[in-house]
């Protein structure tokens, strides 16, 4: 019988790892400072990773001069952020059956995060919204997928053990107990985890050998959490196609709630009445998926960082709050109320932070006619 | 921000004719001194202010500084500061201090001194500080962020313990609070995200004397910046952390300690209401599904902050999110009142879908869905469809409790309507196709509802196991065991381990069904087998805090197994698994119903019936008790028929399409001698076997 099989080999694997039990989500900032070699000092071992990298690619892209070998900067910071190499690499990867196993590109994203060569892996990551993103919404189409399972597993096992197998767990603090940042009359000593409310943010992570349907979504969904991991040093335009993802993923244009999603401004309402019934429900949106929260949860953290993060880039804003005005009009088709309180949340941050009142320089000083010692 | 000087000047110059230095008493009219500058004499405008002003070189430099900064020409102001040794002057202040600071007892004897070396320190600082900021301007992040640590540095350095609260100037201080809020956010601005994470924890452990506002501000910045910089700023530095006090472990927590701790500033009325603070806190509480904290929090904002109606509907989503729906609804019954906002969209949908899952408020949730319907206008037009799918959910879960056939049959082919009538516009949402699936199963239409089953499983690549589930029961509705069976175990594949629980379960029903008891047995054993590996692996804890409804539920295996062997009449085994059973589940209708089974396949006829009146009395809508106590009283005399007949009659109310209570209903027409309705009776129940599933449709939801 098939299940008796899948499952007595499987019953064996997950329970080892686990059994491994301490509370280390500390794990996963050492593995993040491992990440961040910098690119100045790679090891012999590891230009000669990838040089190999390159040189593979170069066979699969039609034109990637050899000379990039001789650049002065690092080869594999210069993979990464090379508008060139990216456009190549996503219009080969948007090709109709780029997912299947015996693709070359697929192949070599999965050589290249096998290398365990940080900065190669972020060259893979760089490139995993468009890689999840046609994966997701290929599912139901039935297209050759086992090239991208292949990477997003990749991806996944990576994760699995850097944090060792473990749930990420959240203790919503209590302040009625003090904390570094605040002081309070309560006795500070019987703080226990027993008062605090413990969220899991992401559960515990079992090895998986194939993409089993039931687990895609987790298992894009852990990828998408190395992914934000990362976020702070991938290029804008891998943000940029993440976030067109997310529309087409909803199904939802979102137009209605371009500009936040409040009901007060009737005048516009009025406005859009006119403009909003051409044919806009005709089109069928190609691509929509299931979105459970195991998936949307880190899609909408990392639509947090493009609209809210350090970096104020202005077309990945725009194309962020686009997607989050269609994943907060997709909550509502699903009546989904965790996912529009998130969303709606962020659709009004995005419009506070364009608002100058919110923009005030409180570092400036006062102009003054007078000045005095 | 940069500006070109030229251009600049000649605009300030016909601007600001009145614009005046004042120092040690005197007061100067800038204009020649500005004239100077703008031909790029330093030297000259220097020495006029010293002369004019009786300055030392020092001040003379500061103040050229600070007018060519206001004048907005950055770069000049560059120029001007780099003439000051700002290193020396540093150092030149700061033995002053250090041995000031710690003899307080001689205070009044070095006051003035102090005032002095506190008014050169701030003189000092202040151009240290404009000079960050210029280079700010000029697009020189690292060289200001450089320049605005120089000005932390030395304030650390010139006041060991601290800035003193009362005897400090109040410009050294204001340049102190600025320099503060601007360091982290040069840094930041650089791409030193690290560098920027600890200087925001600098600004907020250390001793600066922040205001309040300056200090929310920080806070504010900071709590940001941990949410979506995407860098993961790692433990607060030991020195940092008071003995047990909360020290948050990762960002999530320190943002959200932060954004706690300024809403609870704002209820104190220490700084005014910024509504970004809750939208903060918003998300990143709803990111880790505790909308329930957030609840709270809402909850403690005064009155006048924002308007009842918002605060009643968000915190209904926040109570809904976390399955507290009857405490959503009552919230949004008062804001959907019609003194109120009763025409909200997004609350009458979400009304309306809490009441569909609920027999007994489907029809208050058919009023809300219409109601949804009439406002699906303007940009919210796109709901309309949802608001429709709502109305059918609604009216088929009325149809459920609806007293007369009529009533409904034709609630039934209403939901159906209205469920196509959704897909039409809503094409590509599988929801709905599960949705018309179920319905379609739960009026026994088997080839219509296996279709859109199909369908489901399609469109969503099978990764929703209620597609697999409701595919296989509608296949062993149509007898169709085998076929069942093959989904099944293509759904065991596409599943993990843990998952596999209810689809174990629906195998061995099927084994069961075909009377294969063994196979039924051995997928039972696997299952304990699962329970037990799972309680090993995950510990008591764990599986508290993970609780999903997919992990194998050891009350049930026990249960499904005591079923087994009551078809079996293996009562002695029976006995062990239900006494499992019990332990389990205390006060269950179903173990106390399995119970009489097994009392009564003993024997013994009257403990049975007491243990099915148990049963009844714990779940009064119970109908496999129903008609076992109907069937019970019907053998036992003809007095007893009245009563049998009714309680079946009841039985059949709230499950029209069982089997068993049409059969025994068939047994007592006979029994009374009404052959014709005995008839009807014995063919609906013969009918209704042939599409009967192994498992209750409504076991899927």
């Amino acid at each position: 019988m098939t299940e008796d099989c899948s499952s007595s080999e499987e019953t064996s694997t997950p329970t080892t790892s686990i059994s491994q039990d301490t509370f280390t989500t500390e794990t996963t900032t050492v593995t993040t400072s491992a990440f961040n070699i910098p690119p100045e000092t790679p090891s012999s071992s590891s230009s000669f990773n990838t040089h190999l990298a390159i040189q593979s690619l170069s066979s699969i892209l039609t034109t990637v001069s050899p000379s990039l070998l001789s650049q002065d900067q690092d080869p594999a910071f210069y993979l990464l952020h090379n508008p060139d190499i990216s456009s190549q690499v996503s219009s080969l990867l948007r090709l109709p059956d780029s997912g299947a196993g015996d693709n070359n590109l697929c192949r070599w994203f999965y050589d290249t995060f096998q290398s365990s060569e940080p900065q190669l892996q972020l060259v893979v990551l760089r490139f995993l919204p468009i890689i999840a993103g046609l994966y997701l919404s290929r599912v139901a189409l039935k297209k050759p997928l086992a090239g991208f399972e292949a990477v997003l597993l990749a991806i996944y096992a990576h994760e699995t053990t850097s944090r060792a197998g473990q749930a990420m767990t959240v203790n919503v603090p209590d302040l009625s107990h003090p904390s570094i940042y605040h002081e309070s009359k309560k006795p500070a000593k019987d703080i226990d985890a027993a008062d605090l409310n413990l969220a899991v943010i992401s559960p515990s992570l079992e090895p998986h050998v194939t993409v089993r349907s039931t687990k895609r979504a987790r298992i894009v969904g852990v990828a998408l959490e190395l992914y934000y991991s990362k976020m702070s040093l991938m290029p804008v335009g891998s943000k940029i196609d993440f976030c067109e993802f997310c529309k087409v993923w909803s199904g939802q244009d979102g137009d209605e709630y371009k500009d936040g999603e409040l009901q007060d401004d009737q005048e516009n309402v009025e406005f859009r009445v006119d403009q909003g019934n051409l044919g806009k429900e005709s089109v069928i949106k190609e691509g929509r998926i299931a979105l459970p929260w195991e998936l949307l949860q880190p899609v909408l953290r990392i639509l947090g960082h493009c609209l809210l993060g350090p970096n104020k880039d202005k077309e990945l804003i725009c194309s962020a709050s686009a997607a989050c005005g269609s994943l907060y009009s997709r909550s509502l088709h699903d009546i989904n109320t965790q996912a529009i309180l998130a969303t709606r949340s962020l659709l009004r941050l995005s419009k506070m932070a364009l608002d100058p009142k919110n923009n005030v320089d409180h570092t400036e000083i006062p102009v003054t006619d007078v000045i005095s010692l | 921000m940069v500006r070109s000087q030229s251009a600049d000047s000649s605009e300030y110059e016909d601007q600001t004719p009145s614009r005046e230095v004042w120092a040690n008493g005197i007061c100067m009219k800038t204009s020649e001194v500005e004239a100077k500058l703008d031909e790029g004499n330093i030297q000259e405008a220097e020495s006029s202010l010293r002369e004019g002003l009786s300055l030392n070189f020092e001040e003379a430099r500061a103040l050229l500084g600070r007018l060519e900064y206001q004048r907005g020409n950055v770069e000049a102001a560059l120029h001007v500061f780099d003439g000051i040794d700002l290193q020396v002057a540093i150092q030149r202040l700061q033995p002053s201090f250090s041995e000031k600071q710690p003899s307080r007892k001689g205070r009044s004897r070095g006051d003035s001194q102090h005032a002095v070396s506190q008014h050169s320190a701030s003189l000092v600082l202040e151009a240290i500080y404009l000079k960050a900021k210029s280079l700010q301007k000029l697009g020189r992040l690292n060289d200001a962020a450089h320049e605005c640590k120089r000005v932390l540095d030395a304030v650390e350095k010139i006041f060991h313990q601290g800035i003193p609260d009362v005897q400090v100037d109040n410009r050294l201080q204001d340049t102190v609070r600025q320099a503060v809020e601007l360091l982290p956010e040069l840094l930041k601005q650089a791409g030193c995200y690290q560098e920027a994470m600890s200087a925001y924890r600098r600004a907020l452990l250390s001793q600066w004397n922040l205001d309040d506002d300056n200090c929310s501000r920080i806070q504010k910045a900071f709590a940001v910046f941990l949410m979506h910089s995407g860098v993961e700023a790692g433990p607060p530095s030991l020195a940092a952390q008071v003995d047990g006090s909360y020290v948050p472990k990762h960002n999530l927590e320190e943002a959200i300690l932060l954004l706690m701790i300024l809403v609870r500033k704002f209820y104190l009325g220490k700084i005014v209401w910024d509504p970004s603070v809750l939208e903060h806190l918003t998300f990143a509480l709803s990111l880790c599904g505790q909308t329930s904290v957030l609840a709270k929090e809402l909850e403690e904002i005064m009155p006048g902050v924002f308007h009842r109606v918002d605060r009643w509907n968000t915190l209904a989503l926040c109570y809904s999110a976390v399955g507290q729906n009857t405490a959503a609804l009552n919230l949004l019954r008062k804001s959907l009142h019609k003194h109120e906002q009763p025409d909200d969209l997004i609350a009458l949908l979400l009304a309306a879908k809490i009441c569909c899952e609920d027999s007994h408020l489907a029809a208050e949730g058919v009023g809300y869905a219409q109601r949804a319907i009439a406002n699906a206008q303007g940009r919210n037009e796109h709901l309309k469809g949802v608001a429709i799918r709502i109305l059918g959910l609604c009216s088929g879960k009325q149809a459920t409790i609806s007293p007369s056939d009529f009533e409904r049959s034709r609630l039934q082919s209403e939901a159906l309507k209205l469920l196509d009538a959704a897909i039409s516009l809503e094409k590509n949402n599988p929801d709905l196709l599960f949705e018309l699936g179920m319905l379609y199963a739960e009026q026994r239409n088997l080839n219509t509802a296996l279709r859109y089953a199909k369908q489901f499983v399609d469109a969503t690549g099978g990764s929703l196991l209620k597609g697999w589930r409701l595919l296989a029961l509608i296949l062993s509705a149509q007898q169709r065991f085998s076929e069942a069976e093959v989904v099944i175990d293509a759904a065991l594949d596409e599943t993990a381990k843990w998952e596999q629980g209810p689809l174990l379960r629906l195998k061995a029903k099927l084994k069961t069904s075909q009377s294969l008891p063994m196979d039924a047995i051995e997928t039972y054993r696997y299952l304990l087998a699962l329970v037990q590996a799972q309680r090993k692996s995950f510990g008591p804890l764990r599986s508290v805090s993970q609780a999903g409804d997919d992990r194998v539920n050891e009350y049930e295996v026990w249960h499904g197994l005591a079923d087994l062997y009551s078809r079996l009449s293996h009562w002695k085994d029976m006995e062990v698994c239900l006494g499992k059973a019990g332990e389990l589940k205390q006060y269950s209708a179903e173990v106390l119903y399995t119970e009489g089974v097994m009392l009564q396949g003993r024997g013994k006829v009257e403990e049975a019936m007491s243990s099915y009146i148990n049963a009844l009395l714990l779940d009064p809508s119970f109908v496999r008790c129903k008609i076992l106590i109907g069937a019970l009283l019907s053998k036992r005399d003809t007095n007893a028929l009245p009563v049998a007949r009714s309680i079946l009659s009841d039985a059949l109310k709230i499950e029209p399409t069982n089997r068993m209570a049409w059969y025994y209903l068939g047994i007592i027409h006979r029994v009374d001698g009404r052959i014709a309705d005995a008839a009807d009776c014995f063919q609906a129940a013969s009918m209704l076997e042939e599409s009967d599933p192994i498992e209750n449709f409504s076991s899927i939801l």
